[in-house]
Order: C-alpha cells, then structure tokens, then sequence
C-alpha cells in the first residue's frame, strides 16, 4: 500500500480539473485578496473574520452603550428622546449578545478547536463558511435597521404582546426577528459542524478525557446551541407569522397568552447565558495553568462541572419570569435549581484558584485578563445567587441590580475571558505578539472602568432606579451614581478600544522589525497548537499529531528526572513541526457558502417589505443549494478513487 | 526525491491510522451520518416547541370559546362550525379521520419504500433502487396532495390562519411538517436524477441513508401529530 | 487508497469511513423481510389508534392506550427504520442514539414544565 501508483494531486494539474456539472463556474484555486477572504473554507481564516466581524458590530454595540450613559449622566435629560432611547437599548442588548459574544465565541471556537484536537479542518469546511456568512450577512441585515426606518424598540428579549404588530408598528422588531432568524440558522449549522469535528476528527491518541478544556466547553456549548437555537427559532416564526401573515400566536384578544413567548424565549435565553459564558472559561483554563506553570487542578471536575452546567442550564429558564405569575410550585423548583447551578460555577472557580495557588505566576496581560474574569465573574455570579431567592428576586427583576448582574458576567465575565484569549493565541494567529506595556494599559483602564460604569448599578438597582427607563428626576437620588457610571463607561471604552490599538501598534512594530519570528511557543505552551509554527501554516499540522496524555505538548518538553523533579527535556524549536506541508491536500475554496448565505437576506428583505422580493431570494437559494451539492468536493482529489462529483449527497447543505 | 519519499512515509503513517479508526476519524463514524443526527437532534426541539405552541393555543381557544368570549367565537368563520365545537368541548368536528388516516398510512408506507430503496443501493439493485426511489416520491407527494386538500376544506369550513388562535397554530404546526415533507421530495427526486446518471452506486448507499434518515424523521414527527392533534380531543 | 494522511477534510471526505462503515453495518442492517413486518405492526397499530378513536371512550381510558401506540410506533421507526437498534451494534454507533435520546428527553421534559406551568392543559 505505500507504493503510489498514480500521481498524486498535481499542484497545476489542469487535466485534474473537473467538469462543472452545471456549466458554472469552478472552484476558486489560488485565489488572493479580498476574493481569498471571500471564498475560504479554511477554518483559521474563518475564526478570524468572525473575530473581525465581531469587532466590528462591537463598535456598534459600544457606541450604542455610550449613547445611553449620555443620556442616563444628568437627570432629565433630553439627549435621546424615549423613543430613541428605547431603539438604541434594545439594539445594544441584541447587538452584543448576538452579534458581539456568541461569534467572538465561533471565533474562539473555528480558530482554535481544530488546532487544539490536531485536525486540519473542522469537518465540513464549506458548512463552517457557511455558518459565518449566514452569521454575518444575518448581523448587517438586522443593523440596516437603523437607517430603514429605527432599530427594533422591545427590548432585547422583545416581550410579547409588545411585539406584536399593535404596539410596535414600525419594521424595527421585523428586523430584530429576521435578522436574528437568520442569524441562528449560522449557529445551528456551525453547531453541527464543530460537535462533528470535536466527536469524529481528533488526533490519534486524543480520548476524550484528553482534550483540553477549551475544546470540552466548546462541545458543551455547541450542544447548548444545537438545542436551544430551534427553540428561539420557533418563538421568532410565530412572531413571524403574527407580524407578516396576521396570525394570532401572541393576540391576547383572541385569548392567547403572552406567557408562550416569555417561555420559549427563555428556555433559549438561559442556555444562551451559559454558551455565552462557557467559551471564556474554556479560553482562561488554558491560560492559567500555562501561566502559573501547574497543570490544571481537578480536570476531570472541571470537564463535568462545565458539562453539569450544560445540563442544568436547561432547568432555569423560569427564574427569568418570578413576577410572571408562575405559581408557588413553579417558583419554588425554579428557585432551587437556581441555587444549584452555583454549585459547578464554584467548582470551576475554586479550581482556577487551586490552579494559581502555588504557582510560579507570570502576570503578564492574559493572566491579568484570566484573574479578571475569575474576581468579576465570582461578583456577577453572587449576584446571580441572589436572584435565585425569589422574594429577592421580585425585587430587583427590571431593576439596575440587574444590569449590574449580567454585565459583571457578560462583560466582567466572557469579554475579559475573550481579551485573554486575544492576547494569549495573537501570536499564534497573526506571527507576533501584542505589546505587554500597552496591554497592561488596555487591562487596567477596562478594570477600573468597567468597576465604576457597573458597580454603581448595584446600589442604583437597589435604590429602585428600573432598568430601560429614559429618564429620572433629580429627587429621586439617582444622579451621583448614574454620573459615576457614565464617566466609567468612557474610560471603559477608551480601555476596550486599546486592544485594537494595541493590534495595530504592535503590528507595525513587528513590520519596522522586519518581521521577527515568535517562535512556535512564545508562551511555554501545554497543548498542542503550539506544536506548530506561528502563525499557524495553512494545513495546520505536516503530520498527524500522535497525542498519549493531557497537556501533550508540555509532556514532550519536560520530564521527571531521577529525583522527581521536571526537567525540560527537549526545546520547543527542536520538537515542533517544520511547517512543510508539501502534499498536503486541503480543501479548495467555494462561493457557493457566501452565495448561500447571501440568498437568506433577500428572502428576509422580502418578508418585511414586500413579498415579491422573496422569489429572487428562492431562486438563489435553489440554485446555490444545486450548484453546493453537485460541486466536486475536490478538485484535486477526482481522478483518484470513485466516479465524478462523487463527494457530496444531495441535501448536505440543507 | 525527498519529496516523494516523505509521501510515501505519510502514505505508511496514513495506512497505519485507517487501521486503527479511518484516518482523523476518532470514533469512526461517518461525519456525514453523525452530522445528520444531530441536525434531527435539533429538529425534535424545533416540532417540539410548535407541538406544544399547537396544544396550549388550543386549549386556550377551547377555554375562551366555552367561556364565550365573542372576539373568540367571531374568529370562526362558521357559527355552526361554532357550534359544534362548543357542543362537543373539542375541536373533533373539523377533522376527518378517516381521510388523516388514510394520508398517515400513505406516509409511513412511503418510509417503508425508502428502507427498501436504501437496501436495493446497498446490494447494488439499481432498478429496484430507481422503482423505490420514485415511489416515496410519489407517495410523499400524495401525503401532501392530501394536506393542500385538507386544508382548503377546513378553510372552506371556516377555520382562517388569521382567525383564531387554533387556526394560525394548526396551520403552522402542520404546514411546518408539509415544508420538511415537500424538502424531502426534492431531495428524492434530486436522488433519482442522480441514480439515472449511474451516480448513485452501492458505494454512495450512505447518501441514500442520510435522506432516509431525514425521511423517517419527518414520518416520526407524522407519527405524533397524528395522535397527538387529530386523536386525542 | 492514495494519500491517506494528506487527503483531506471536506464534506464528504471520510471516504475510508464510510466504505469500512458500509461494510460494518451491511451485516447489521435488518433484513428486507424484517422491514416488512415492522411495516405491517405499524399499519396495524395506526388502525388500532383510529378504532380506538372510535370507541367513544374518555379521559385515560381514551389518551392513555393512544400514546402508549404512538410511542411504540415512535421506537419503532426509529428503531429499525432508522437503523437506531442496529447502529448500537457497530462501534460508537451509540451515539447517534445518545444524541437522539438527549434531543428527544430533553424536549419532553422542558415543554412538560412548560404545560405543567399553564394550568389550563393539565
């Protein structure tokens, strides 16, 4: 069997070029540019502009932010009228959660994953485009809401009958639903796409109890929205049907009960919570052992504590709707369930300490970051427990207590996880390290920043300031603390906007430099991503990766000696893999996953404006589903082993 | 020719792995079979949520209409449809059983024929393969030949999707399935063009597999609505 | 059988996966005999739910034996016709049915609690 018998894929190989079953056009080879970006099925690339883009509706989100703590500095204000008001808040809650974690999330999740389980692809590569065109064409649809006639105004949980068409006539929800429709069918196919990956492409060797954390909180999360996207999916297609199609899912009059909504909105919205979170824990169980030099204490509890929260996440969902009128039974299970879903959170936490605790810690910027979201995190978590006690909780529901709690978690929480993340894989993803000084400067000023804008919402949510309310009066005592917020906020801006500085400035450093190697394992690595050269060369790995423990790649640099003391055995350079790929077949790229994903916001622009817009909308949609399905999988690969175009089943991109 | 030796290295290094699992493959499943559990995996929460959408609308509009609420009773275009349903305390008097019957046991037969059409791939029967094929197709066309029929009756009868809250739920919940099932048409007829071409071999019958799986699923969801909404009042 | 390692992930790339796994489960699969007498119980079980429908019953007596055939019919397609039982028996196969069984208790369960919290259906 090692002999060859024919040629393998000729790098020009015309002759090897296939028919195109449909006279269109061939898969793009060699493609450069914008028209690489635009046609990649190349997982690194993917989990970069999802990044991109995430940073790009993060501008949004933040301004939108900033807009708000404006308006709420001084009281009566009329910087925004309420009904602006009301737009800007509901699209900062949506743009952040959808737009702005869940794909730095995807991000995190496409760029890494595959490198961290030694695959060189996920397991649908065209799919994995797919999901992030979906992802990113659903993001600009629902922001062009802005400017065709006001972003949605219902809150970014949009409670029904609010939503309905009586309430809120403008096209604002429309957006918000279609948008986020699209938006989720992205979601689910990148869910099936990484679950796949994660449970059928690892390295030889790996088991699952020897996957690194990262890729465990990514299984557990891309289960969380594989379940829970449908959910959401079908809230928003009765909303759909109400608005477009005059049906009566939420039409109190005709003796419907708004409560449906709230249900099938939260028993989405809670998973989100924790497949928000989850990535961020993943991302800072990787940058602390490597940082305090300990493997990661308890393992096998941190796996199950991230897999028990998987399941409890689902037990939840009520604690959002206490003064709903649920009944004491209802509010009494959904309390306690609360209460224990604490139990693995803590777990974690003690964990991450149990992990620094005797370490020989570098505090450079990641570890800052990582330390960041264990304090915040644990903040944002107590005041999660004391929603669990309903009493309390009837209290403080749409109140600034809050606020306070789901942006310590959120923000305090995912996004500082995510800033570790960035500055701990930049090298590996771009080839250079970002500036530590600068960095440190990023750290601090997000710190105190983010400190001042929300730990005052604590005391205003407990003073009884509600959430969302426009305005306030001077008499009510809430102007000291709200103007302490808006000053933090700028600072919390001007901290969060220095990552991208910091990107840009170190860049150039680099280019001045002449473009310096980093090295495969700037950072003294544990997992095998760092087994290869950075930036990461297009096939990931030259050979498969044979992978014998936890922590691979730390245990083929260091071994016990004699006196049970570790002794590094063996440098990174001497060890890590060339980078030579030669013969290494990847797949090609494709247009038909942008074109896909293109043909969905026609058919959403037709339903909210007029339905005639929806037929080229299915025709492209058809007619790409076509053309995916009978593209040669590989150009390259035809003449080897079966027939033409022999790849691909008919209905793979459904 | 360095570089050929090393591929002939990576050809030892890859044969090596397909013995153990199929190269990269950890639990040697196929991606394509795993994937499509998982998507009907996703798809049970999806009907899911419409059956349960379906059962608490209707019972809300069952308790408002006994209660005589008259926007309520005004969202029946029929006041003896109305009627009915108040006499009987069940929407009962819309449906017609016998004909839902018939349609159910048109689809489950239509599953049978897609097992059939998988195992003719397998053994390399492609005649058999193509008459199976074209068969589901037809009689998957005929289970929604029978839905258009139905609901143009009920609508005729005076159950709108803008009425009431039952009619919006029971013409989603079912419509719903009617889109899956006609999805899954296109797909067995894209199949049958592809076995026509000669390209769809005994080494493809995992392509067959895929829609069969997607087919009996839409078949099971057939399963409990039938129950579900037509026989249990 | 060329570059093994090298060939790489696309689609429909398992190549070797799916050849070993046809001739896995090719003996596994029920036989077309078998598929017939599933075929049969379920057309006899639909005609005994309509009948039962008919019988002019209430309450448990009523909904209790429907969904008991209903869930059979359920096992049953799953079961044989998608192969469930007999993808246990190839290696992993397991877990298509872990992935089916955690959608479908997971549904159950979550939107029982939601009934149970709309006092009207119960």
């Amino acid at each position: 069997m090692a002999i060859i018998e024919e040629p393998l894929a000729l790098p020009s190989g015309d002759e090897a070029l296939a028919s195109n079953p449909l006279g269109v056009f061939s898969r793009p080879r060699n493609a450069t540019g914008l028209k690489d970006w635009l046609t990649t099925v190349d997982h690194k690339k993917i989990g970069i502009m999802y990044g991109m883009a995430a940073m790009f509706f993060l501008l949004i989100g933040g301004a939108a932010a900033l807009a708000i703590r404006v308006q709420l500095a001084t009281p009566n204000s009329n910087f925004l009228s309420a009904d602006q008001y009301n737009r800007i808040f509901t699209m900062h809650g949506t743009v952040m959660v959808f737009l702005v974690v869940m794909p730095i999330g995807a991000a995190f999740a496409n760029f890494l994953m595959p490198l961290q389980v030694g695959a060189r692809d996920v397991a649908f590569p065209r799919i994995n485009a797919f999901s992030f065109w979906v992802f990113f064409f659903g993001g600009v649809m629902l922001n062009t809401s802005w400017f065709l006639g006001g972003g949605a105004n219902g809150g970014w949980f949009n409670y029904a009958p609010n939503n309905g068409i009586t309430y809120s006539p403008s096209t604002g929800i429309d957006f918000w639903n279609v948008g986020l429709l699209i938006a989720g069918i992205g979601s689910l196919t990148g869910a099936i796409n990484l679950i796949t990956t994660v449970i059928n492409m690892r390295a030889p060797g790996m088991s699952l109890m020897k996957m690194p954390v990262f890729v465990w909180m990514t299984l557990v999360t891309q289960f969380l929205l594989l379940f829970a996207i449908p959910v959401l999916t079908v809230a928003q297609i009765l909303l759909l049907m109400d608005r477009v199609f005059d049906a009566n899912f939420f039409n109190v009059a005709q003796g419907s009960d708004p409560l449906l909504w709230q249900h099938l909105f939260w028993i989405f919205g809670h998973p989100e919570v924790y497949l928000m979170i989850l990535p961020a824990f993943g991302i800072i169980s990787e940058v602390i052992p490597t940082f305090a030099r300990k493997p990661i204490f308890g393992y096998p509890f941190m796996v199950f504590s991230g897999i028990a929260i998987g399941f409890m996440g689902w037990g939840v969902w009520a604690h959002h709707m206490f003064v709903s009128g649920l009944g004491p039974l209802s509010v009494t299970a959904f309390s306690v369930a609360t209460m224990f879903i604490a139990v693995p959170t803590g777990v974690k936490i003690l964990n991450w300490i149990a992990t620094m605790w005797g370490g020989k810690l570098t505090l450079n910027t990641a570890m800052l970051f990582s330390i960041g979201l264990v304090t915040q995190f644990t903040i944002g978590g107590l005041s999660g427990v004391s929603h669990a006690i309903a009493p309390s909780d009837t209290q403080q529901t749409d109140t600034y207590y809050i606020v306070a709690h789901f942006h310590y978690v959120l923000f305090g929480g995912a996004l500082f996880g995510f800033m570790a993340g960035f500055y701990f894989w930049w090298p590996k993803a771009f080839g250079y390290k970002m500036g530590e000084k600068m960095g440190l400067w990023n750290f601090w000023l997000m710190v105190v920043g983010f400190n001042l804008t929300f730990g005052p919402m604590h005391i205003l949510g407990l003073q009884g300031m509600p959430r969302r309310m426009q305005t306030y009066d001077e008499a009510m005592g809430f102007a000291f603390w709200n103007l302490v917020a808006t000053i933090g906020s700028f600072i919390l801006a001007v901290g969060t906007m220095l990552v991208l500085v910091n990107a840009y400035a170190s860049h150039r450093k680099w280019k001045a430099a002449g473009r310096p190697d980093v090295g495969p394992d700037p950072w003294d690595g544990r997992t095998i991503e760092w087994s290869i050269q950075s930036p990461s060369p297009e096939h990931n790995f030259d050979v498969d990766p044979q992978v014998s423990s936890l922590d691979d790649w730390w245990h083929r640099k260091y071994a016990e000696d004699e006196h049970g003391h570790l002794r590094r055995v063996a440098t990174a350079e001497e060890l890590a893999q060339p980078g030579n790929g030669e013969g290494v077949h990847l797949p090609a790229p494709s247009y038909w996953p942008i074109l896909l994903a293109f043909s969905l916001p026609i058919i959403g622009y037709g339903l909210i404006f007029t339905l005639w817009l929806c037929i080229p909308g299915a025709f492209l949609l058809v007619a790409s589903m076509y053309g995916w399905s009978l593209e040669p999988a590989d150009d390259l690969d035809i003449p080897h082993d079966h027939g033409h175009d022999d790849h691909q089943p008919v209905g793979a991109g459904v | 020719m360095t570089d050929l030796a090393e591929h002939v290295s990576e050809e030892a290094h890859g044969d090596h792995h397909d013995d153990d699992h199929g190269h990269h493959s950890s639990l040697g499943l196929s991606n394509m079979k795993l994937a499509m559990w998982l998507f009907l995996g996703s798809e049970c929460l999806l009907f899911g949520a419409l059956i349960s959408s379906y059962l608490i609308l209707k019972t809300r509009f069952l308790t408002e209409l006994l209660a005589g609420n008259p926007d309520v009773i005004a969202g029946i275009d029929n006041p003896e449809l109305v009627q009915e349903f108040i006499a009987e305390g069940s929407v009962e008097p819309l449906w017609d059983i016998p004909f839902t019957s018939l349609s159910s046991f048109i689809l489950l037969m239509s599953s049978l024929c897609m097992v059939l059409a998988h195992k003719a791939t397998e053994e390399g029967d492609y005649k058999n393969q193509r008459i199976w094929l074209a068969t589901t197709a037809i009689l998957g066309s005929t289970f929604i030949g029978g839905q258009i029929y139905e609901f143009t009756t009920f609508f005729a009868e005076g159950l709108t999707f803008d009425g009431s809250i039952f009619g919006s739920a029971f013409y989603t919940l079912t419509g719903f399935h009617g889109v899956h099932v006609t999805g899954g048409i296109i797909m067995l007829v894209s199949l049958l063009f592809l076995s026509l071409r000669g390209k769809l071999q005994a080494d493809r019958s995992e392509t067959v597999e895929l829609v069969g799986l997607y087919w009996h699923f839409v078949d099971v969801v057939w399963v409990l609505i039938f129950t579900i909404v037509y026989l249990i009042p | 059988m060329t570059d093994a390692t090298i060939e790489h992930a696309e689609d429909m790339h398992d190549d070797h996966g799916h050849n070993d796994h046809a001739h896995d489960d090719h003996g596994a699969h029920p036989t077309e005999k078998q598929y017939w007498v599933v075929f049969v119980i379920l057309a006899i079980l639909t005609a005994v739910e309509v009948a039962w429908s008919y019988l002019g019953l209430h309450g448990a007596a009523l909904v209790v034996p429907l969904i008991v055939m209903m869930v059979v019919k359920f096992f049953l397609v799953a079961g044989v016709f998608m192969h469930l039982y007999f993808d246990t028996k190839i290696l992993h196969g397991r877990v298509f049915w872990w992935t089916f069984a955690a959608a479908t208790t997971l549904a159950l369960l979550v939107y029982f609690i939601v009934f149970a919290s709309f006092d009207q259906v119960f």
